[in-house]
């Protein structure tokens, strides 16, 4: 019983998983500011935003649906909580079973879906043109990144991440398999956290702020953490499928080079998020369907291929 | 080299300014340096001035005024919560008396330090 | 989802430097049509200008505009010159050039900012606003001030440009020169911010014409018309401008023609800086103007400033009136409107970069 509320709130559940996205919320925004050549924002950043939040005054505007919009960010929390015990942290987790991917991809797509209803259930214009427009993204990205993280899934011939990771440490990281899936699964990541060139639904220019623009103090604090925390479990789960090691007697090994692993994703991350310019939500439909799919397609027979 | 520079956009500048310090400054935690001729608050050299308010007549704001009550007493005061700080009080003047030095002018909650008397013949 | 719903690009949106109020019609993600309301930022200048003397108009006049004040109080001071038939020293005219040609390239470096941050790319716009402060430090050295300049009385130019701001001004333009250079060729590369601005709101030549545009828009279309060539104040008739045009009038061709331009002022200022003669700053004026009535165009950043004062003897101006260049794009605005996407609204409104404090005035 102790163990169980050790692993739920402390180590990989609520406490672990908020200093993790602490941690990559701040490094992500002094990065991108070292960038474009600002100092950024100092270490006690995100958790002072996160108080900040609390601490206002909770509204909504007239005829939007009052349980709803305090349900869905509750919800989308505990999905994504639940999602990070089953990814494995430097080869650790709690609990770990045959078909644990799958539980995983579908938890980590709830809060897209949680996005649209509180786009749509939002009276306003500027959520309802931000909810539809994630609906739209949705649909493009989601089937690259569900073939994409197949992949490692086939070549190990296995859906537990502990397995893959178990293989991996065997015959080598399965990015040098499968490179096309691991750039796959990178847009397809950028997509589902809604990062700047994919930050269509939340675009500042367009609409003001997508489904969040009439969200103030505790519901959006708590939409800030579901984002957080889904970055970070999306790029644990990728370093898990494509570039996972862990040596079997050496925890300090396995912890350093996971930090390691999670600070370059990281890099690639934001380097990404300065590049490019936003693209239009058209472009990306176009993008998705005529020529992600068809290489995820293609890299998935490519990979069952490999594996007969 | 260049080949890669132009086909790349961006991704050069972007590791160049990397390895830079940043361009901005933490204003209120490390000071700020003006240059000699920015304009800034209205001083006055009392000897030169002779009241025949040529700045008083220029001034586009109306942030100086000249009270006179004889030909040797007369008061000048300067607002600066009206001042636009555009200098033609200095090119009016004929007799290098009034000019802008260079401090930043800031924001007060003194109400009384919006009235400066530049110059008193009373006293 | 083919019902209509209107988009409010009202007076507060993260989108607008000034308010305007634009209120877009669209069904699902395509655009209609707009409706746009101004004066917002009306001060009635004009009206003020009448209660003001010559020389109280010229810091009035300044502030109509942040970033393009210098033009304004440029053509005005020609304008008073003119009436009052006073020809300044040729010095004072290149240096009133001079700072024409660093505002422009200021302006267009803020607009380049401003359409990067629009389309998503934050990076150019932090970096074309590094470069900026490079423009305003050589403007500040040399008159007291990074925007407002003050640097413009009637009958010449308060300050001079000495010796010892040589060596300072020709080191940042050697950092600009290089600078722009890069930007130029990471604009030609750059694939995104082309894929989102290419084919987006085609302006015909003939539209532009009917409505009296000019400036970076109208030749972005193709309409070869430049003020500082065609109707030129004085230095520039002795200065070989050469003047960009591009021939579809898409939101790329704009981009194309304003980078460009950034470029050419460049060159335009490295040529004054050479030309420059010798001789004293301003000549004195009187301060009561003859009567009469006088019209001065010239070139501002976004297009063409008109001024049309008229005087009646007294130290006070009897009628101001000024036509600026933002007004005219922004009632070409609605018809650019039609047939775009919703993501589309920030490029075509950057497209033709709004200075909405000139146009309300």
């Amino acid at each position: 019983m102790f163990e169980v509320l050790f692993y739920l709130l402390i180590f990989p559940g609520f406490l672990f998983l908020y200093l993790c996205s602490w941690l990559f919320e701040f490094l992500d925004r002094k990065l991108l500011a070292r960038f474009q050549r600002r100092i950024g924002p100092p270490w006690y950043q995100p958790l002072a935003d996160l108080i900040k939040l609390f601490s206002k005054e909770d509204l909504m505007p007239q005829g939007a649906n009052e349980v709803v919009a305090i349900a869905l960010p509750i919800v989308s929390l505990c999905a994504v909580l639940t999602a990070g015990i089953y990814v494995p942290v430097a080869g650790f987790s709690p609990e770990s079973f045959e078909g644990d991917l799958i539980i995983v991809l579908f938890l980590l797509s709830i809060p897209t879906l949680a996005y649209y209803l509180a786009g749509v259930t939002s009276v306003g214009i500027y959520s309802l043109l931000g909810g539809a427009r994630s609906l739209l993204q949705f649909f493009s990205y989601e089937v690259p990144l569900l073939i994409a993280l197949s992949g490692p899934a086939v070549l190990a011939g296995s859906w537990s991440i502990q397995e893959i990771i178990a293989r991996q440490s065997e015959t080598g990281a399965f990015l040098l398999f499968q490179p096309l899936g691991f750039l796959l699964a990178m847009i397809g990541l950028i997509g589902k956290l809604k990062r700047d060139p994919l930050d269509i639904p939340k675009a500042k220019s367009e609409v003001v702020a997508g489904s969040l623009t009439e969200f103030t103090g505790v519901k959006l604090g708590f939409w800030h953490l579901v984002m957080n925390i889904q970055a970070v479990v999306g790029i644990f789960l990728i370093i898990n499928l494509y570039i996972g090691w862990t040596s079997a007697g050496n925890p300090l090994l396995n912890i350093s080079i996971f930090l390691i692993q999670w600070l370059a994703m990281i890099l690639l991350l934001s380097t990404a998020s300065a590049v490019f310019a936003r693209l239009r939500i058209d472009q990306l439909a176009g993008l998705g369907w005529k020529i992600l799919v068809p290489l995820s397609l293609l890299q998935l027979t490519v990979v069952i291929l490999m594996g007969v | 080299m260049d080949w890669f520079r132009r086909n790349t956009g961006l991704l050069p500048a972007l590791i160049a300014a990397l390895m830079k310090k940043p361009d901005t400054v933490s204003y209120p935690f490390t000071p700020l340096e003006l240059p000699q001729g920015f304009r800034g608050a209205i001083i006055i050299d009392p000897e030169k001035c002779t009241g025949c308010a040529l700045c008083v007549r220029d001034c586009p704001a109306n942030a100086l005024e000249l009270f006179r009550e004889s030909r040797e007493n007369f008061r000048l005061i300067h607002f600066p919560g009206r001042c636009a700080y555009c200098g033609q009080c200095q090119d009016a003047c004929r007799n290098d008396a009034i000019s802008n030095s260079n401090q930043i002018v800031g924001a007060t909650t003194d109400p009384d330090s919006l009235t400066l008397v530049l110059k008193d013949t009373q006293e | 989802m083919k019902e209509k719903i209107t988009i409010p690009i009202g007076p507060q949106h993260p989108l607008l430097k000034e308010p305007i109020s634009l209120r877009i019609d669209a069904s699902g993600e395509e655009v209609l049509g707009g409706t746009l309301r101004l004066g917002y930022v009306h001060r009635g200048i004009e009206k003020l200008a009448e209660s003001r003397t010559y020389t109280q108009n010229i810091p009035l006049i300044e502030r109509i505009c942040g970033i393009c004040s210098h033009v304004h109080t440029t053509t005005f001071c020609y304008a008073v010159e003119a009436l009052l038939g006073i020809e300044i020293p040729p010095r004072a005219q290149y240096i009133r050039a001079l700072l024409c040609e660093l505002e422009r390239i200021h302006s267009h470096l803020l607009w380049l900012g401003v359409l990067a941050k629009h389309v998503g790319l934050e990076t150019v716009f932090m970096h074309s606003w590094h470069d900026r402060e490079l423009v305003l430090d050589i403007m500040e050295e040399l008159s007291g001030g990074r925007v407002s300049h003050g640097i413009n009385q009637i009958g010449g130019v308060r300050f001079d440009v000495d010796a010892e701001h040589h060596p300072m001004m020709a080191d940042k333009m050697q950092k600009l020169h290089e600078r722009i250079t890069q930007f130029m060729q990471i604009f030609e590369r750059e694939p995104s911010i082309k894929a989102r601005t290419h084919g987006v709101a085609p302006l015909s030549a003939d539209l532009i014409r009917q409505y009296g545009l000019a400036g970076p828009v109208a030749r972005a279309s193709g309409v070869d018309v430049d003020m500082r060539r065609d109707d030129p104040l004085p230095p520039y008739d002795r200065l070989d401008i050469s003047v960009i045009t591009h021939p579809d009038g898409d939101a790329w061709s704009r981009t194309y023609v304003r980078i460009y331009e950034i470029y050419e002022s460049l060159l335009l200022c490295e040529k004054i800086l050479q030309a420059i003669p010798e001789g004293n700053i301003s000549v004195r004026a009187r301060r009561k103007v003859p009567a009469g009535e006088v019209v001065v165009r010239s070139e501002a950043p976004r297009g063409e400033v008109v001024y049309y004062l008229r005087s009646n003897g007294t130290e006070y101006p009897a009628r101001l009136k000024i036509r600026t260049p933002t007004l005219p794009a922004l009632a070409i605005m609605p018809m650019q409107l039609a047939q775009i996407h919703v993501a589309d609204i920030p490029v075509v409104l950057a497209g033709v970069d709004l200075c909405i404090a000139c146009a309300d005035r």
